[in-house]
């Protein structure tokens, strides 16, 4: 087992976002995990990458407890890419990928890696010496994804990478999703677009206030008639309020 | 028009010592959001170390002013440390830590003046104060040393914020210090790191001030106009900070000059006020947009 979560609670002042969540995720797995809006699944990444502190239960990755020191998580291989186009806007575009390659020594490989992603999204390299700021949000988010992948972690925690993505975009956002799989690297996967993360997913958990209510194989989900009545209805719109915490008088 | 460039001259002088000091509130308040007003103290032990390598360790002038650098430098770690850390750690308002700052720069003075004394102290010459003639401009050779390192000091801090790895990594957690985190940075030895800068910055512009004038344990007084200065140009931004200094050194050397020198500070006080009006994020300073 790569990563193994037991009994997880976590509370923001009154709000208990995690109610004794567990799951795992086995290595070389795409685990897809499905949820409402404010259903925790954000917060659960968060506990995982050691930005949110939970005051109960316990995160091992490999069979140890892993650190809740957010650097220290990367460190150690575990990478997320967080919701909302959380680029740094006063940061070029390629100054923005390098630092996904911060922990990262050798430059010819971290060199490698840029062009990698520049062929990934041929839009970031038209738009390397811009600000990130200036890209519109799907260029930023490619970015963001961009940037994630410039860390090359072991375990790679995807939230909701397809939102707000045109279609096209976002066909060839699962579809790098699976072959970075194949070469190695393990998913979770947060989406609302439960729909095209079930199938590509090896195993799936539904989320629902804080708890798992669900788990199973993708298509098993796809065919569960209480998943099918709440998460692949009729289409939801989402929208997101992006924050920048500090934004305004950035160096 | 001599006249005119001869202040001008004066102005970029004392300008450039200005800049040394408002870049570190600039740094500071890029990172933490807050206007450090112990930076000023700071300044002052600088100048205080300084004059100890050179009058009571006997140090060479190079390795005193090395020892004002480091000294103060550390020292502004120390501060961060000590009186912001536990607030930062805590999520407290930002207020705390203005508030905290404020009291860290009482500690300083008093500090100094219980253990070093309440007088005034004098560098020994270990630059030339003679005056060079160029045309019909007589320029104090003082001065052009002091600009020179500033400038220098200046160019290279420019180079790290902007042209380097580190740097990418202070700007980034400067924007989002939880999305710096994500990235493998670990934002408590950022913040370290642009303490030391601020600090180090502060104690050879504190060296510096020594020089040109005495020093005294409220000299910290002095980065007052450094701090309008980061405020005209922008708090948070590092060529704003410079540009900002330049400006308030020139501007106040012309009001000295031409007006009167009793309303030298009036002046840098009134031109901060009218550029905050008219800009409130200053002259560098950026709004930045957010995307939807
Ligand atoms: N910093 C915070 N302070 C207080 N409450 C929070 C905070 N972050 C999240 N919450 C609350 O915790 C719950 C779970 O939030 P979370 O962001 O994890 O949901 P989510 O499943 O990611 O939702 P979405 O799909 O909208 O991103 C929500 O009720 C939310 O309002
Ligand atoms: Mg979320």
């Amino acid at each position: 087992m790569l990563l193994e979560i037991r009994d997880l609670h976590v509370a923001y002042s009154g709000i208990h976002a995690l109610q004794g969540l567990s799951l795992h995720v086995d290595e070389g797995e795409i685990v897809t995990i499905i949820g409402a809006n404010g259903a925790g699944k954000s917060t659960l990444l968060n506990s995982i990458s050691g930005i949110v502190r939970p005051y109960q239960g316990e995160i091992s990755y490999r069979g140890k407890t892993l650190t809740d020191k957010a650097h220290r998580v990367v460190a150690q291989g575990i990478v997320q890419v967080p919701e909302g186009r959380q680029v740094f806007a006063n940061l070029t575009v390629e100054e923005n990928l390098l630092l996904g390659a911060y922990l990262r020594t050798g430059k010819a490989s971290v060199q490698a890696s840029l062009e990698e992603a520049y062929e990934l999204f041929p839009r970031l390299k038209e738009r390397k010496t811009q600000y990130a700021g200036s890209l519109s949000g799907g260029e930023q988010q490619m970015l963001v994804i961009g940037r994630g992948l410039m860390a090359q972690p072991k375990l790679m925690l995807l939230d909701e990478p397809s939102l707000g993505l045109a279609p096209i975009l976002v066909n060839l956002i699962f579809k790098i999703i699976q072959t970075i799989n194949k070469n190695g690297m393990t998913i979770l996967l947060v989406e609302q677009n439960a729909h095209k993360a079930l199938a590509v997913g090896t195993r799936a958990y539904v989320l629902e206030t804080g708890k798992i209510i669900r788990e199973g194989s993708g298509e098993a989900l796809l065919k569960d008639p209480v998943v099918q009545e709440a998460y692949l209805g009729t289409k939801r719109e989402t929208k997101k309020r992006k924050e920048a915490d500090s934004a305004t008088w950035a160096l | 028009m001599n006249m005119v460039l001869q202040q001008i001259i004066n102005g970029i002088s004392i300008g450039a010592v200005y800049a040394l000091i408002s870049v570190g509130y600039s740094l500071v308040y890029s990172i933490l959001k807050f206007s450090n007003f112990a930076h000023g103290g700071v300044m002052m032990l600088g100048s205080y170390f300084g004059l100890l390598g050179l009058q009571y360790l006997g140090l060479p002038f190079p390795l005193a002013m090395a020892l004002a650098i480091v000294g103060s430098g550390l020292l502004a770690v120390l501060n961060e440390r000590v009186a912001y850390r536990p607030i930062r750690n805590r999520n407290s308002p930002l207020l705390y830590l203005l508030i905290s700052s404020l009291g860290v720069s009482i500690f300083f003075e008093n500090f100094t003046i219980v253990t070093i004394g309440p007088n005034f102290r004098t560098y020994p010459p270990v630059l030339p104060t003679d005056s060079l003639m160029f045309g019909g401009l007589s320029v104090g050779r003082l001065d052009i040393i002091i600009f020179v390192m500033a400038a220098v000091t200046l160019s290279l801090l420019t180079w790290l914020v902007y042209g380097t790895k580190i740097g990418n990594a202070i700007r980034a957690t400067s924007y989002n210090m939880r999305v710096s985190r994500l990235m493998g940075i670990n934002p408590d030895m950022i913040v370290a790191l642009v303490f030391f800068l601020a600090g180090a910055s502060a104690g050879l512009g504190g060296v510096l001030f020594g020089i040109k004038y005495t020093v005294w344990p409220q000299m910290g007084i002095l980065t007052l106009k450094a701090f309008i200065a980061a405020v005209v140009g922008g708090l948070g931004s590092l060529p704003g900070a410079v540009v900002g200094a330049l400006l308030l050194g020139t501007a106040e050397t012309f009001a000295a000059a031409f007006v009167s020198s009793a309303f030298r500070d009036l002046f840098s006080f009134a031109l901060m006020i009218l550029i905050i009006l008219v800009r409130p994020a200053g002259l560098f300073g950026k709004i930045t947009e957010e995307k939807a």
